[in-house]
């Protein structure tokens, strides 16, 4: 209570601002603590008494503790803990009854957990899967003890790499485990029968055969085996069964289940699948270049979030009609459904703290938010239609209501050319002393031309002379030679009057190690002292850096510092390959002393 | 007062007529606080969310109100200005038990003032901070800081905590409403 109304507060003295914008700041908690993501968001009239509560499927705060929260106005109405993290909710009308109150769908793990007035109701499971026979065997020969445990191992590892029928649970277990708990393990595990189930990944609800708001709904759910399955709500038997070539993440319905429907299956291969009635393989597949992040139908149109940070529309058909381009990631999609404009919109929550509302390419508007928000929900809560209801990254919780008189109105949130247009050209100002150069250019320019052209002649001379005798006295750090190809720095860390002295010696050729190189210092006895003044290279292999260090103890008690040249010479050789000049610094641990 | 009642009632004067907006939002229980001011065998037994509007009347000691009692739906709320010429004061509900929709009812509150027909009059307001037998309801000097209602400064305003089922705290506002209109009249 104490943020809402500081949040009021608030509100009272930006009055201003508050009056352009679309959205009244309801309540915000950043202590909420719900960390859940948008398919584990669900608004429903749970008692039937026309006030909507929102059912949150919550992970917990390190997804450790999942639970079961229903929320109403600001307030947590009941908490309970969930046997295994929820992958989605969902609120549907299971049967014709009065009073028409909602039944409520967690999928989680292989079970869907139904609730009815917010009590345990029905647990559905989904069927086991059929097992490999080849796997079925081995383990009815270790129950009769025909097989020892080793050659069990060695068998379902064959299993394993052949067979397209993956393993079990319990034959992926007996193979993770050690030689010496082999024996335990199929002791205790060869009477039970080997099962292979499936995880539900995603759910969604279909309209039975009316498209009203209060028909009777299927649950479809998407399920790890890269399958859809189409579930009756009064009897939960399976109605249909479809496949998909990847594993669904996002589900998207539309239609009646009776008449015709069409399913759009975002899956994990980054393609989107959709299928339609009587249709037991996808009818149609997009291909996306990245991962689907979220998947929102507007009208007839398919609005895809990817991971590159675009969202996409296309036709049921796969044809791509536009790509708007997001300023960050988008972190969480949904659908805002305004029913008294009969707008239909799609919200992106992206990494940066904005929540975007885009209606086709058009940019409706922008909410930004405290906090980068996980999951969206729009709908009526409480008693409020236009409500929006945000949950960000550190558990807080934001809600929002639309204001009755907002209008979205296309091209409210566009802007114009880019800021970049408006700034000026960075171009120097000329001053009176460059027409005056000029000037003086214009009346001299043949005689400027030929002094210049004689100054050229003798600097390039001049250039060729140095070059020249540095490569007679091997002066550069980097070798010319092509047969010898080696690269050489050098570098003194340390105050004195002691300095480490560091040679980067590295050999550029390709694929040629350089075989007895030596290293020789010439210095000034008088001033260092130096261990070793002589020693030899290691065999160099071609691309690494070989850091040879030694130590230079200054002597000189009076600051002076002086140059150290280091020679690196063939073996055979009194012609250095290269040399490096180091200038030595003053060591400051004599002026100290 | 009593006196003037006296005086008035052996005089068999006509009572004054007042007309009175009633607003607020949906569920906020102003059909039935004004019910609840009715005689009580006109008082009707069940109530039922309005549709459009309903115009009932109800006595006090010295006046004899004509209550528009409008709905307070989203739909409904944008026929809240076509009445606002003929109001002379005005009723505001607010459901104190909902917090979350508290920013609406200002939100409606603030268009309510800044309206070219009540902007300029001087009518008093008299708002109900509702529903206070709630466990969650708010205190009536919560609400009137949540609406900010100090900013009203041209309008003489009264807030009272009511429970209109009961009916406690009704009559509290209708008497100051009574003294105000009674105030800008002579």
């Amino acid at each position: 209570m104490a943020a809402a109304s500081s949040s009021d507060s608030d509100s009272c003295r930006a009055e201003s601002k508050e009056a352009n914008s679309k959205w009244l700041d309801a309540h915000y908690d950043p202590m909420a603590n719900i960390h859940t993501f948008s398919a584990c968001l669900a608004l429903a009239d749970l008692h039937g008494d026309g006030e909507y509560k929102l059912v949150v499927g919550d992970l917990g705060p390190g997804g450790q503790q999942p639970r079961l929260k229903v929320l109403k106005g600001p307030t947590v109405l009941t908490e309970s803990p969930l046997p295994a993290l929820p992958a989605a909710a969902a609120t549907f009308l299971m049967d014709q009854h009065e009073p028409r109150t909602p039944a409520l769908a967690l999928a989680s793990g292989p079970c869907v957990y139904v609730y009815k007035n917010l009590r345990p109701y029905f647990k559905f499971s989904l069927p086991h899967l059929p097992p490999n026979p080849l796997e079925q065997d081995l383990w009815n020969q270790a129950k009769e003890d025909r097989i020892d445990p080793l050659t069990l191992k060695e068998m379902l590892e064959g299993i394993r790499e052949k067979a397209e029928v993956p393993l079990s649970v319990q034959s992926l277990r007996f193979l993770q485990l050690e030689l010496s708990e082999m024996e335990a393990f199929v002791n205790q595990h060869k009477s039970k029968a080997i099962r292979r189930q499936t995880v539900i990944t995603t759910m969604s609800t279909l309209k039975k055969s009316l498209a009203e708001e209060d028909a009777v709904s299927c649950l479809v759910l998407g399920t790890e085996n890269k399958e859809l399955l189409v579930l009756d709500s009064e009897a939960f038997t399976i109605l249909a069964k479809m496949s998909l070539p990847s594993v669904p993440v996002f589900l998207e319905v539309s239609g009646q289940f009776d008449v015709e429907f069409r399913l759009a299956a975002a899956c994990r291969n980054g393609n989107i699948y959709v299928l339609r009635r009587d249709s037991k393989r996808p009818k149609y597949c997009i291909e996306l270049s990245a991962q689907p992040v979220g998947l929102v139908r507007v009208h007839k149109v398919l609005v895809v979030g990817s991971t590159q940070d675009s969202l996409h529309g296309f036709t049921h058909k796969g044809k791509k009609l536009w790509t708007v381009q997001m300023p960050a990631a988008i972190l969480t999609m949904n659908l805002l459904e305004q029913c008294s404009r009969g707008l239909q919109a799609v919200m992106a929550g992206l990494a940066n703290g904005e929540v975007r509302i885009y209606h086709d390419k058009t940019l409706l508007n922008v909410i930004r938010t405290p906090e980068a928000v996980t999951s969206l929900c729009f709908g009526r809560y409480g008693r409020e239609d236009n409500t929006l209801i945000m949950t960000t990254r550190g558990g807080g919780l934001i809600i929002k209501i639309l204001k009755r008189t907002a209008v979205f109105v296309e091209g409210g949130g566009e802007v114009g050319p880019p800021p970049a247009q408006a700034t000026k050209l960075n171009v120097p100002r000329k001053t009176r002393l460059y027409v005056d150069q000029t000037l003086r250019e214009r009346e001299a320019g043949t005689a400027m031309h030929r002094t210049f052209q004689t100054d050229l002649y003798l600097l390039r001379l001049r250039a060729a002379r140095a070059y020249v005798q540095a490569i007679e006295s091997s002066l550069s750090p980097v070798s010319a030679i092509a047969r010898e190809p080696l690269k050489l720095h050098a570098v003194v860390q340390g105050l004195g009057p002691t300095f480490k002295l560091t040679l980067h010696l590295q050999n550029t050729s390709t694929a040629r190690p350089i075989l007895g190189l030596l290293v020789c210092f010439l210095y000034n006895e008088a001033l260092y002292a130096l261990p070793r003044a002589f020693f030899k290279v290691p065999l160099l292999v071609p691309g690494l850096n070989y850091p040879l260090e030694t130590f230079v103890e200054s002597l000189s008690d009076k600051g002076i510092s002086d140059i150290i040249k280091v020679l690196v010479l063939r073996e055979g050789q009194s012609a250095p390959l290269l040399s490096a000049h180091i200038n030595m610094p003053v060591s400051e641990g004599l002026a100290a002393a | 007062m009593g006196l003037l009642d006296r005086l008035s009632g052996l005089l068999r004067l006509k009572k004054k007529e007042v007309n009175v907006l009633c607003l607020g939002l949906d569920n906020s229980g102003k059909t039935t606080i004004i019910n609840k001011l009715k005689p009580s065998n006109a008082q009707s037994q069940d109530i039922v969310p309005t549709i459009g509007f309903s115009i009932a009347k109800f006595k006090s000691s010295s006046l004899s109100f004509t209550v528009f009692d409008m709905s307070g739906q989203g739909r409904y709320r944008n026929l809240w200005e076509h009445y606002y010429k003929e109001g002379q004061a005005i009723i505001f509900v607010i459901d104190s038990s909902d917090k979350l929709r508290m920013v609406v009812a200002k939100e409606e509150l603030d268009t309510l003032l800044n309206h070219p027909d009540i902007k300029h009059r001087r009518i008093p307001i008299l708002f109900f901070a509702n529903k206070m037998d709630l466990r969650d309801a708010v205190t009536s000097v919560k609400v009137s800081q949540l609406l900010c209602l100090e900013n009203i400064k041209d309008k003489p305003w009264h807030i009272c905590a009511s429970d209109a089922i009961k009916g406690e705290g009704l009559q509290e506002g209708v008497d100051w409403l009574q003294d105000q209109i009674q105030a800008v009249k002579t």
